[in-house]
């Protein structure tokens, strides 16, 4: 991989971070929100986008990154008020922005008109807010040409429309002769740093040639022999004279906001202002200062670079050689912000996933060490024990500490909802709103990966089949508007996400009929409400009459379940005829550890996990029943559960006797029950999961395997499967 | 020595005939002496029990773990038909790479490494379905026979509904 492609990814990357804090933005400003903070924090985003854009050469999505953020501006002025239309065009405009990083980073094209329906929506915006519509129009039009990928043609010195320096010096004196032309004075003094952080002065030119007519002057008087001549030394600076009728110096100074601190900048106004500029004495010292530069020889910019270029040209220079430059105050303020904020790095995944893993073998082995300490042991050698608590206490600490690093908020996913919510309320004409509650909830990193499939496939569900058409709410006495309620929350040892909708809920006859049709039930089969729900999630199935855009095509939702089971969630699903439906996702907290109890089947030891074990009860006290099948079933509480003997099932005769044996009472999905039959019950305890199809295969009922205290393996009982293994049986 | 031998006769008559070498770990089981290619082996180490697998077929002799992963043994006596190995302390699990896959072979004893030419090797004869679905041919070394271990046939068809 070259430097260049790091330096995409790393772009990228931050720009999926920008594209999520946006999102995040613009659903507070569309709730209502519109403080100037959150304005300043989109137009950031924006900014650093568009950025990193240029860097690259991404010039459809500068152009349209440019125009978004020219309209930002005016809303930020207040130029233009920020009204709900706005609002909505400015999200679009998010989107499209999302969709030229997406394109960018793939490397499609998109058709080169792409938002320009919107560009011309930020233009008409422009013009119709500002007091004299065709000027303030004017830079948005020029910024088209800009933004080919065409050479920008720079007016050099001797363009008779450019002012030589003394020139504007004595119009400094005849102020009244500049007219109603802003005329600009910048003086652009690069620090090695600038280049160290490679800028190119070029492109912050021709983002001022943007502006106006621009007078570039390099001052090389500097330059030194050829053989003094220092590869990374800077001996180069500019004049730039700019004439705009509209410029601001605030919009002079953006130009050079990334820059800021990593040069000296000066800016005066030569216009018809002589009161200001007495009373900005520094911005005054510029020209003055210059005077004297013009005696030197000044090349023009063309002339120069191809002068230079040979020999070698400002470069990048090594971090050593920097010398630290006096940043002005404005930079020296956002660096103190940046100290306050929340600091981060960047790390590979791989990395953090090795150290868990370690972290695993570590407690482990802690484990296996305080196994080892018997009665004897630990009066003989009571500082080891002492030392063996504390490594206790700090690998339990450790582990901890790793598995934070692990969690992310459920936000990155949650985030790209809106947006599929726009869509879908465009595409079905139905009016929708979304609420989210619990972004911050924690998840492990890579169950966060796998829920945004899930989540789209859901959210598309209640969209698509469960809110209705606005006029078949207003008829069913509902608010025209359907809320889709996607939360978060932590209930002990899982997370559950919730997708909830206010709709039609599901159609329980159309869903068992179509069932029928096509197999998934038997026809003699009675199922219960719950089950009928359950459906949704078979394979294939799909209710919708229509094939539509969005849902019915039958994949999807047996996508949730098998995506969801693949991490170790369940997926349930409630739905309440006209009152709408609720999906529950219950995810494990974490990937790599397992709170569970310890038991033994036929002298090999399995664990359970903790979380679906709803009780145990000594065989002696269990009251087993037959039913007519000759199944064994067991009543609990008057409930009746179905038996599964572990010894049966896993085909491993044991020697214990039945009354000894215990009853481990668990719920799998659904609430539904199953009593498992084992030999003993050892203990509780944490387990690092591990893998049993890394080096084998899946095998039926066994969820994966684990490292024990002494180094052996354990096997982890899968409660859903061996409960959908038994269903199936007996719908056999 | 032997590997010196045939180098210096590869050496008299072209490079092609020494990149035509095998290298392999012999191991018995019973009277049986089978090979796998060198490359293949990743540890050797000594039966230390498996935690058995549920539901699979009786030359799936369970998993172990070798330093945090978990790795599935194979009876290889009993793949071959001849009932399962009584293991004890002396018994030896040859631990190797199959795909991108980790597997243990439970054998009797690793016995030698032996350098063989593969124009030496013949072809599994027709008869036994066992030996040509688990050999992937035969070589003769010292009189000895030697069969060639196709570890991906070993390790298929381990679940008893597979």
């Amino acid at each position: 991989m070259s430097d260049l492609d790091d330096f995409k990814a790393t772009y990228f990357d931050e720009c999926s971070e920008l594209l999520n804090e946006l999102e995040e933005q613009f659903q507070a400003i569309e709730e209502g929100e519109r403080g100037a903070d959150r304005l300043n924090a989109v137009f950031r985003a924006i900014h650093s986008i568009k950025g990193g854009a240029g860097a690259f050469g991404f010039t459809g999505l500068v152009g349209f990154a440019h125009a978004f953020e020219t309209l930002l501006d005016y809303v930020r002025d207040g130029r233009i008020e920020l009204v709900d239309e706005v609002v909505a065009l400015c999200i679009r405009a998010n989107d499209i922005v999302a969709d030229f990083v997406a394109a960018a980073r793939s490397g499609e094209t998109l058709p080169s008109d792409y938002g320009a329906e919107e560009k011309a929506r930020f233009d008409a915006l422009c013009r119709g807010e500002s007091p004299d519509g065709d000027e303030n129009g004017e830079p948005m039009e020029e910024f088209d040409i800009e933004f080919t990928p065409v050479m920008v043609k720079l007016p050099f010195a001797e363009d008779e429309a450019a002012l030589t320096l003394d020139a504007e010096a004595d119009a400094f004196e005849e102020a009244p002769l500049a007219g109603t032309d802003g005329h600009w004075e910048i003086r652009f003094i690069p620090h090695t740093d600038l280049y160290a952080r490679a800028n190119d002065p070029l492109l912050l030119f021709r983002e001022l040639a943007a502006l106006g007519e621009i007078d570039v002057k390099a001052l090389v008087a500097d330059l030194p022999a050829l053989a003094d001549f220092e590869p990374f030394g800077v001996y180069c600076t500019w004049e730039i004279s700019l004439s705009s009728p509209t410029v601001t110096e605030a919009q002079i100074r953006e130009v050079f906001e990334f820059v800021d601190g990593d040069c000296d900048i000066e800016i005066a106004q030569l216009a018809a202002m002589p009161a200001r500029e007495a009373a900005a004495p520094a911005a005054a010292a510029a020209p003055d200062e210059s005077t004297p530069a013009a005696d030197e020889p000044a090349v023009s910019f063309a002339d120069l670079a191809a002068e230079i270029t040979p020999v070698a040209p400002p470069k990048p220079v090594a971090p050593s050689l920097v010398a630290k430059a006096p940043s002005s105050e404005g930079a020296a303020e956002e660096g103190d912000q940046r100290k306050n904020g929340v600091q981060s790095i960047r790390v590979d995944l791989d990395k953090v996933d090795r150290v868990v893993n370690m972290v695993g073998e570590l407690v482990i082995t802690q484990s296996m060490l305080t196994q080892q300490m018997d009665e004897n042991l630990r009066v003989r050698y009571q500082e080891l024990v002492r030392g063996l608590e504390v490594l206790a206490q700090t690998t339990r600490g450790l582990q901890d500490s790793v598995m934070a690093i692990r969690a992310q908020p459920v936000k990155s996913v949650f985030s790209r909802m809106p947006r599929l919510m726009r869509e879908l309320a465009q595409k079905t004409g139905k009016k929708i709103r979304l609420e989210m509650i619990g972004e911050n909830t924690e998840i492990d990193k890579t169950i966060i990966e796998q829920l945004s499939d899930p989540l789209t496939h859901m959210i598309r569900n209640s969209a698509d089949h469960g809110i209705e058409s606005p006029e078949k709410r207003i008829a069913a006495g509902k608010p025209e508007t359907g809320v889709i309620r996607l939360s978060a929350e932590q209930a002990g040892g899982n997370i559950l996400i919730i997708v909830e909708d206010d709709g039609q809920g599901i159609n329980r006859e159309r869903v068992l009929q179509v069932a029928r049709d096509r197999g998934v039930v038997g026809p003699d089969q009675q199922l219960t409400e719950e089950q009928v729900d359950q459906l949704i999630f078979a394979p294939g199935f799909s209710t919708a009459e229509a094939i539509s855009d969005i849902s019915g095509r039958g994949v999807g939702m047996d996508v949730v379940l098998s995506n969801i089971k693949k991490i170790g969630g369940s997926v349930h699903v409630r739905s309440v005829p006209g009152k709408g439906t609720r999906m529950t996702l219950r995810l494990p907290l974490t990937l790599a550890v397992l709170d569970v109890m310890l038991v033994k089947v036929a002298a090999s030891p399995y664990v359970i996990p903790l979380s679906s074990i709803v009780e145990t009860i000594q065989c002696s006290r269990a009251n087993f029943s037959r039913v007519p099948s000759g199944a064994q079933v067991l009543q609990v509480r008057g409930e009746y559960v179905q038996v599964v003997d572990l010894a049966l099932r896993f085909d491993t005769p044991t020697q214990v006797e039945s009354d000894s044996r215990f009853v481990v009472l668990c719920e799998a999905e659904g609430g539904v029950k199953v009593a498992l039959i084992v030999d003993d019950i050892i203990g509780q305890q944490q387990v690092v999961i591990k893998s049993l199809e890394e080096n084998f295969e899946r095998i039926d009922g066994i969820a994966g395997g684990t490292i024990l205290g002494d180094g052996n393996v354990a096997l982890i009982v899968d409660v859903q499967g061996l409960k959908s293994s038994i269903s199936h049986q007996n719908a056999a | 020595m032997e590997a010196l031998n045939i180098r210096d006769e590869a050496s008299d008559r072209s490079a092609t005939v020494a990149q035509n070498t095998l290298q392999l770990i012999a191991f018995s089981i019973g009277e049986q002496t089978y090979g796998v290619e060198i490359t293949t082996v990743r540890e050797i180490r000594a039966w230390n029990g498996a935690t058995p697998l549920p539901n699979t077929r009786e030359f799936v002799r369970g998993v172990i773990n070798l330093r945090g992963t978990i790795v599935p043994i194979f009876d290889l006596r009993a793949r071959f038909g001849d009932g399962q190995t009584s293991p004890t302390k002396n018994h030896v699990v040859v631990v190797m790479s199959v795909g991108d896959k980790w597997v243990g072979i439970l054998v009797d004893a690793v016995s030698d490494i032996l350098t063989v030419s593969k124009d030496d090797i013949h072809a599994v004869p027709e008869g036994n379905s066992i030996d040509t679905e688990l050999l992937t041919g035969i070589v003769t070394h010292e009189s000895r026979m030697v069969g060639l271990i196709d570890l991906h046939a070993v390790v298929s068809g381990a679940k008893l509904d597979g």
